[in-house]
């Protein structure tokens, strides 16, 4: 059997999820002998090229971007969505809720032509996406685990439950019963709830669990002694385009 | 089961503890054996823990964060490791060991006896079951708080039995009268030899619970055959964000998922259970992706069906032992006696209709 092919593409993202890679190199050396690495975030000339798996960084904010993800999605077998920006649009998508000319303005000043933007899309948005990677960075042991699943020809398991979960596994203290405020409870696990672990509150930075309550989440951090915007913009964080859509309740 | 009831109380044997002797007792203990008992946990919490020293004991506590079930029934436990290449699997070798808890209140020895019942019943789970052998229990009074409501639930004060010692505290000191409830604690007591035996009536002191159903306990199943439709429900899952800690930290839930890890060789595995419920999302899921629990109010209803009506109908008992920790550490502020309370209001409207 030849070794699968994996290729890397980045797109719009801080490369913290990069970074986040480099932080457990064991194992993934050994998961790296298992396959062949075709393709290392610039593309390559040789356009024809397959991939088996073909992960990619970073969301999607610009039409060539869009052009780029579909001809990557035409030569993929298995696409995953790697890290938070990818995955939701991510910290990117918070310029969505900003009309587009001001944001343009804002960054690139009277140039702005010169760098056509659109709102910051996940992957999903443009293209099928097989599987994901969350969180902002993303969670290097998911990463590992829907790798090596991938390679093994598994299924990876997707999380679909709340952070607050493993917290409670671990049996940590609640950072809400310490007067912080906390958005593990809607915010969809599979980062084993290391904020809270170590005595930070959770912000979000995985998203929301797939049915997430939206106004009883802003009623919940309403409770927390937030306004509702407060409560909007925090939830929003990381999650801007997942939690657009109608949030109204409560104001 | 040896049921005993006040006026059994006052035959019991009865030593008076002060608060050295109590440490020595606790170090006599853990002389003999492995002692758990509650200890500080972060700033303001409680956990279970392995005794390394008798002065980290905590003697009054609300309640801990996980309930004593996860010394049976872990909340991440291996189950096997297999080899896939040679086809062979070896199970976790699991041994039956002595240990006391100490400082236990008597509804998370009442949880204890309803994960017994659980899993001894169908297939028996051999895990839980030998964890649990050996185990002895001393029982400790407690202050009820604003979410306790045990009482209500058919668990007093003076509900002791199936500990082997109990120590009710004397009011405003840290003094304690300890009842002897079985022949072990009997022998516990005789080979410390260091208290003295009163002869006295005392009974357990009778404590004052905030939190209460408005019912009598056993007339709750009887509700749950009319509320399946109730609004309440919908009311409830307005707020609800189906974190699933109500599920996790529940005294008598005991579902839990298990998944299959393989190593990068392609070859080696081991495979995990986790403590699951049904407030999560992945947990109704069946082949094919389909959920039929979908909707918040679904669950919670089921929650409750299981806690009041389903295993109830089997057991006899109710599957709430009153700990309140569902909504203590509820983030949306949901209290369960407020949810039973307002079915009970709704089941007494169709009554006066009817
Ligand atoms: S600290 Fe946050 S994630 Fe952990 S249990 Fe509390 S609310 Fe949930
Ligand atoms: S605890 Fe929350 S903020 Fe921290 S990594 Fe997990 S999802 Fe992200
Ligand atoms: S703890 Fe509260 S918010 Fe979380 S699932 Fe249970 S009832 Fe819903
Ligand atoms: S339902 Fe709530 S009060 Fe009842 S046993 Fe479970 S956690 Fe405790």
């Amino acid at each position: 059997m030849s070794k699968p092919k994996v290729a890397f593409f980045d797109f719009t993202g801080c490369e913290g999820c990069q970074l986040n890679k480099l932080n457990f190199e064991n194992e993934l050396l050994d998961l790296l002998e298992l396959v062949d690495i075709v393709e290392f975030r610039e593309a390559m000339d040789d356009k024809a090229e397959e991939y088996d798996i073909a992960f990619i960084e970073g969301s999607i904010s610009s039409p060539s971007c869009v052009e780029r993800i579909h001809d990557i999605r035409r030569r993929s077998k298995i696409l995953v969505a790697l890290g938070q920006c990818a995955v939701s649009g991510g910290i990117n998508a918070i310029k969505n809720l900003h009309p587009m000319d001001e944001v343009q303005e804002t960054v690139y000043g009277k140039d702005k032509y010169l760098f056509p933007s659109i709102p910051a899309q996940p992957v999903s948005a443009i293209v099928k996406v097989d599987y994901e990677v969350r969180g902002c960075p993303m969670s290097a042991p998911e990463y590992l685990h829907v790798f090596k699943s991938l390679v093994l020809g598994r299924k990876p398991e997707v999380i679909d439950h709340s952070v607050c979960v493993e917290c409670k596994l671990r049996e940590n203290e609640c950072v809400l019963d310490k007067g912080m405020f906390c958005l593990g409870p809607i915010t969809r696990g599979g980062c084993g709830a290391i904020c809270p672990t170590n005595g930070q509150y959770c912000i979000g930075c995985r998203g929301p669990v797939s049915n997430i309550n939206k106004n009883g989440a802003v009623e919940m951090l309403k409770k927390h002694g937030f306004s509702v915007n407060e409560a909007l913009k925090r939830m929003k964080m990381f999650s801007a385009n997942e939690l657009d859509k109608k949030i109204e309740w409560g104001r | 089961m040896n049921d005993v009831t006040n006026s059994k109380l006052k035959k019991l044997k009865q030593y008076a503890f002060d608060k050295d002797s109590t440490l020595k007792f606790i170090e006599f203990l853990m002389q003999k054996t492995e002692v758990i008992a509650p200890q500080n946990k972060g700033q303001a919490s409680y956990s279970y823990e392995i005794v390394k020293d008798a002065k980290d004991v905590v003697l009054d506590y609300p309640r801990t964060i996980q309930p004593l079930k996860k010394f049976f029934l872990p909340p991440v436990e291996d189950l096997l490791a297999f080899d896939l290449n040679a086809n062979t699997y070896q199970e976790e070798k699991i041994e039956a060991k002595d240990k006391i808890f100490f400082g236990i209140h008597n509804y998370e020895l009442e949880g204890i006896k309803r994960l017994d019942y659980s899993f001894k019943k169908g297939n028996p789970e051999s895990n839980y079951l030998t964890r649990r052998e050996k185990s002895m229990f001393i029982g400790i009074s407690y202050e009820p708080d604003s979410y306790h409501f045990s009482e209500s639930v058919g668990i007093p004060a003076d509900k002791i039995d199936g500990f082997c010692l109990f120590f009710d505290k004397i009011s405003n000191k840290s003094d304690y009268m300890v009842f002897v409830v079985d022949e072990n604690g009997q022998k516990l007591i005789d080979s410390f030899g260091k208290v003295n035996e009163v002869k006295s009536k005392a009974e357990i002191t009778a404590k004052k619970f905030q939190n209460k159903v408005k019912l009598h306990y056993n007339r709750i199943p009887q509700v749950f055959d009319h509320v399946y439709k109730s609004k309440v429900w919908d009311k409830v899952a307005e707020r609800c964000v189906g974190c699933g800690t109500c599920n996790l930290l529940c005294a008598t839930c005991y579902c839990f998922d298990v998944r299959d890890e393989i190593e990068i060789n392609a070859k080696d595995g081991k495979r995990t259970r986790f403590w699951d419920g049904c407030m999560l999302n992945t947990f109704a899921e069946v082949a094919g992706g389909e959920n039929f629990r979908e909707k918040l109010n679904q669950r919670t209803r089921h929650r409750l069906y299981r806690k009041f009506k389903y295993i109830t109908d089997h057991s006899g008992e109710l599957h709430c032992i009153g700990c309140g920790r569902c909504s203590k550490y509820c983030p949306a502020d949901i209290s369960i006696v407020e949810i039973i309370n307002s079915l009970i209001d709704d089941y007494t409207t169709q009554q006066k209709k009817n």
